[in-house]
């Protein structure tokens, strides 16, 4: 963004006058370091100068994304890849109000993000000064909490609770904005580290029940979400699985919390889940629901769905609890405690053998007669070749289902998805984040050629920091999820999502250094996914498909579960 | 549901954005706020608000605020409901 066109005073902008003082902005950046952050994404500008000028040589890294948006994905990024709190960073005015977007994909997915935002100095807020607006006010819809700071004496204690709040609890986003003249003031201050709350444990009696239930169901099912990921409770969550032999889906938040490899793990549920995963729902008799909230892309017609079934309902936040379908039990609290408490023996054997068969008549078919690259098939085999400790962050439409449908994931921190806000633009941003939490790891970029466009510009990121990114773009030259549902419900009025005039993406890439090449036979697929593995750095494959080629199954808007349409 | 009516105390800890911040969630959630009472020195919200929707659909979201210590239901003056957020 421009600089503000106001001249600091300079005697304020040299470094840090007294040993037992410091500018808030050099606290602000001693607090992150303190408390372990290691790597914040941002983006300068005039009202947040002073945290540049403590960046400069405050001994933390700083990534320059080419936008404040790519910023705050990079952060969540960081965040879902790591399981700790993501930092990013922007200016007042535009880079604030660039910054929310991401600041609601954190929200809507309960990702610990903190996001530091400069304001107009406070004499002249309420002015409409340059680059001046309430992102207080803008905040509100979008972060778990947010502060604006008055009195350069509260800094320190605002910057600890703002880590406190995002990780404690239901983690989310949250934000903080300091006028430029608190960043410039002298400040003393003693800075703590945050603490994520306690939570309270539950009474005995409700886990008594809670057992009683699952013993007295003939045909349960776990639905397992994004909480048990959050929670760091996979390992707690796969021993209750190994326990009590429960037949599992996840939303697309809990990919990976439970492998597919698992004999009863039937796969994502709901609009693009896998038949087994969704009749296996409707049949059950007890929903065991854990750190998951019947988004109503899980459900389809809430009404029908799982309609016989009674409901366990496991989760760390209390109002979602009997939000959207009643419960007869209901349990909040840390799942890392919880769940071996619920670990039990339940004699299902007739259940899981039902469960088990329909998952073999519904496996996914990889037979495609034509030509032309099957996305499902490469991404199958892309899934293959990489190793468990693999990173794979995607963007949001067609290729995103396609890869919670066709890729294995052992770990829910191995795949970033768009959930809840299902945010278009995401996957880039969200890989550069990954790679800077994960150095160790591979990390692929699976995009759409309508998703890419929409953070292109973090290729520059990419380049600046030499990242080993590898990039697959699935380019149908569609809006593909838009023009699928177009041609189902809207009587193949393709309006606004024919992207034949795509630029060309080789050539793009390679305008940031960055090898690329263009698939568009089936024979070419392993060849080049091969090269791309083996290559030193960052790498993009462009891989051409057939634009009929939609995404199956589907339960159409208003269906119930049991109704998934077929490929047409 | 039917449209019904309820009354709730809201304690909160004061700052300037915080009566946007309960507004905010009661708009958001369904709710209609018909009747409101701020005292900033005492920190208390006293709210009438209609909806189809449950009661406990706000009360819930209300509590996840940061800045709400308590929500109460008043009903003809009665305590119906009250919910202490856990410390």
């Amino acid at each position: 963004m421009a600089t503000q066109a106001v001249p600091i005073n300079k005697s304020q902008a040299t470094a840090n006058p007294k040993a037992d003082s410091m500018r808030g902005a050099d606290l602000v950046v001693k607090y992150l370091k303190q408390e372990g952050v290691d790597t914040v994404f941002g983006y300068p500008g005039g009202a947040i100068m002073p945290v540049y000028d403590a960046l400069y040589d405050g001994g933390l890294k700083h990534v320059l994304c080419r936008h404040e948006q790519g910023a705050a994905f990079a952060a969540v990024g960081y965040a879902r890849a790591s399981g700790q709190v993501g930092v990013c960073i922007a200016t007042s005015g535009p880079g604030a109000t660039n910054l929310i977007t991401g600041l609601a994909d954190a929200y809507l997915d309960s990702v610990p993000v903190v996001a530091i935002t400069g304001q107009v100095a406070s004499p002249v807020i309420g002015t409409d000064a340059f680059q001046e607006i309430d992102v207080l006010g803008l905040s509100l819809a979008c972060t778990k909490h947010s502060f604006m700071v008055t009195s350069k004496d509260d800094l320190a204690s605002i910057m600890q609770q703002a880590f406190s709040i995002a990780k404690s609890g239901r983690p989310g986003p949250v934000l903080v904005d300091i006028p430029k003249d608190i960043q410039l003031a002298d400040i003393e201050a003693v800075l703590n580290t945050s603490q994520a709350e306690a939570i309270n444990t539950c009474p005995s009696d409700k886990i008594d029940d809670a057992i009683a239930l699952m013993q007295q169901a003939k045909q349960p099912i776990l639905y397992v979400g994004g909480g048990v990921g959050m929670a760091g409770a996979v390992d707690q969550l796969q021993d209750f699985v190994d326990a009590t032999g429960m037949p599992s889906v996840t939303t697309l938040k809990g990919i990976g919390a439970i492998p597919n490899n698992k004999p009863y793990a039937l796969g994502m549920l709901g609009m693009h889940g896998t038949k087994a995963a969704n009749l296996c729902v409707q049949k059950c008799d007890l929903l065991v629901v854990i750190g998951a909230r019947f988004d109503d892309r899980v459900t389809g017609r809430l009404e029908s769905f799982a309609a016989g079934a009674k409901v366990l309902h496991i989760d760390i936040d209390p109002a979602e609890i009997n939000k959207l379908r009643a419960t007869d039990i209901s349990i909040c609290g840390d799942l890392t405690q919880l769940l071996p408490k619920l670990a039990t023996n339940l004699d299902i054997k007739e259940w899981q053998q039902y469960c088990w068969d329909l998952k073999q008549e519904y496996r996914w078919n990889y037979d495609a007669p034509y030509r032309s690259i099957y996305a499902p098939k490469l991404l199958n085999q892309l899934s293959e070749k990489l190793p468990d400790n693999a990173v794979v962050s995607c963007d949001v439409g067609q290729h995103q289902m396609w890869v919670a449908q066709h890729m294995n994931f052992t770990r829910p921190e191995n795949h970033l998805s768009s959930a809840g806000l299902g945010t278009m633009g995401f996957g880039l941003p969200a890989g550069i984040g990954a790679r800077h939490a994960r150095k160790d790891d591979p990390v692929v970029v699976v995009s759409g050629d309508g998703s890419f466009m929409m953070n292109v510009q973090e290729l520059g990121t990419i380049k600046r920091e030499k990242l080993n990114v590898k990039i697959v773009l699935i380019d149908n030259q569609r809006l593909g999820m838009v023009r699928q549902w177009q041609q189902l419900f809207f009587e193949e009025r393709y309006s606004e999502t024919i992207l034949t005039d795509n630029p060309d993406f080789v050539a793009l890439a390679k305008a940031f250094d960055i090898e690329a090449r263009t698939i568009t036979q089936q024979t070419e697929v392993l060849p080049a996914l091969n090269e791309m593995l083996a290559s030193e750095g960052a790498y993009l494959l462009h891989v051409r498909i057939n634009e009929a080629d939609n995404v199956w199954p589907l339960v159409p808007p208003g269906a119930s579960n049991a109704d998934m349409m077929e490929k047409v | 549901m039917t449209l019904q009516t309820y009354t709730l105390k809201v304690s909160l800890n004061s700052s300037p954005e915080v009566l946007e911040r309960v507004l905010r969630v009661a708009r958001h959630r369904g709710f209609k706020v018909e009747l409101m009472s701020w005292n900033d020195s005492l920190g208390e919200l006293e709210l009438t608000v209609s909806s189809q929707r449950a009661l406990h659909l706000l009360v819930n979201q209300l509590e996840k605020l940061v800045d709400v210590t308590q929500v109460i239901e008043l009903s003809d003056g009665l305590s119906e409901l009250q919910q202490k957020k856990p410390a």
